[in-house]
């Protein structure tokens, strides 16, 4: 069909997400598209979600960290971060996000508020509990196994 | 803004994993509501600039024991938490000068009413607004929990009851930011004031019970001088 002329076209912003999961956790774009539509359905209800009209731009997601590109409608920027903020878990795999920050275009929100880190993480293994046990180190952070499961902590807790 | 959170042996996530998060998500300060857990405030705040507060929250099945833990634990803690969840424990609370907040008043069987409400500002003990349900549950339980934040906020408001809020983080994936909160609680009919009053107070909270716990201080308004021996 042919394109809206550029008065009546959507406005559009575009929220700089981070994602934070477990180092073994897998998720990919459709999963965290479901799961935005899934918190946005639940929270704005069908009228409110249809009007932020919620779709993932970009995602990129590696060993535990990426970063995603949420598309909303201008007007709805405060409902998109309400539903964004209940997404608690992605295939129930828990994850923590936070918004970077809003941009007008894809590429400013890149640009902006996306640092395109590589996660660069190590397999380690670290005094914590009184005991030697792995972990998953990246900077100064770990995600040490223990018998009851992954415990995240940093550097300050080995000793 | 200050956060109050659950952290390992309770939790998922250390104390200084949590701090790092709190700070990256833009608080000023971080309650830690686990009675065991071990952590250095100063090596984590000069780490990641964030203040560390020791609180506890006690959790007990009845007003008896509440009592009981809540004289041994007060001396030991800048902020004491009591953890509601039923109508006597939640009455308890809020009529105990002792106690600084009320937990979840509204979970389990929990109710809230006029009297708590009256209590709870006589009493200055700030009454804690869940956000944890909100923002993690789903269907019946994630309704009646709406619910109950909006009968506890209707009363808050009408009582002028002090108040925290908070989103009960067993690890630092389940930390939100400040201006997501405000999001949130925007949708559900807070007003963003009022989240960041919310978490404020548990800075405020923080800082009167240091200025207490200080040698210096006799009473509210009289301090021990430079003369003094």
């Amino acid at each position: 069909m042919k394109h809206l002329p550029k008065h009546i076209r959507p406005r559009w912003r575009y929220l700089a997400v981070e994602i934070e999961a477990a180092p073994d956790a897998d998720i990919d774009r459709g999963a965290f598209q479901r799961a935005l539509w899934y918190a946005a359905g639940n929270l704005l209800g069908d009228v409110g979600s249809a009007d932020a009209d919620l779709t993932v731009f970009g995602f990129e997601y590696a060993d535990g960290i990426g970063e995603a590109i949420v598309r909303a409608r201008r007007e709805e920027t405060a409902a998109a971060r309400a539903a964004l903020a209940c997404i608690d878990s992605v295939d129930h795999q828990p994850i923590g996000l936070v918004v970077r920050g809003i941009s007008g275009t894809v590429r400013a929100c890149e640009e902006s508020y996306l640092r395109g880190r590589s996660p660069d993480s190590t397999e380690d293994s670290v005094a914590f509990a009184d005991d030697q046990r792995p972990a998953i180190c990246r900077d100064d952070v770990a995600e040490i196994s223990l018998p009851e499961g992954f415990v995240a902590a940093t550097e300050l807790d080995f000793h | 803004m200050y956060e109050a959170v659950a952290a390992y042996p309770a939790g998922d996530s250390t104390v200084s994993r949590q701090a790092r998060t709190a700070t990256d998500y833009g608080y000023d300060g971080l309650v830690v509501r686990t009675r065991e857990a071990e952590f250095d405030v100063d090596a984590i705040s000069d780490r990641y600039g964030i203040d560390v507060v020791r609180g506890i929250e006690v959790d007990a099945a009845d007003p008896e024991s509440a009592a009981g833990a809540v004289g041994n634990h007060r001396s030991e803690c800048s902020v004491l938490l009591v953890r509601g969840g039923t109508d006597a424990l939640n009455r308890y609370a809020v009529e105990t000068d002792r106690v600084d907040v009320l937990t979840r008043p509204m979970a389990g069987d929990g109710d809230f009413n006029h009297v708590l409400a009256r209590a709870a500002a006589t009493h200055s003990v700030h009454v804690e607004f869940d956000f944890g349900p909100v923002l993690r549950a789903s269907g019946g339980p994630r309704v009646q929990a709406l619910q109950g934040l909006r009968k506890l906020r209707e009363l808050v408001e009408q009582y002028d009851a002090p108040f925290v809020v908070s989103v009960n983080a067993d690890s630092h994936r389940q930390l939100r930011a400040p201006r997501e909160l405000r999001a949130v609680g925007e949708q559900i009919g807070f007003t963003a004031d009022q989240i960041t009053a919310g978490l404020e107070a548990w800075g405020e909270i923080a800082a009167r019970n240091r200025e207490r716990a200080d040698d210096r201080f006799i009473e509210p308004g009289v301090r021990r001088g430079r003369y003094e021996p």
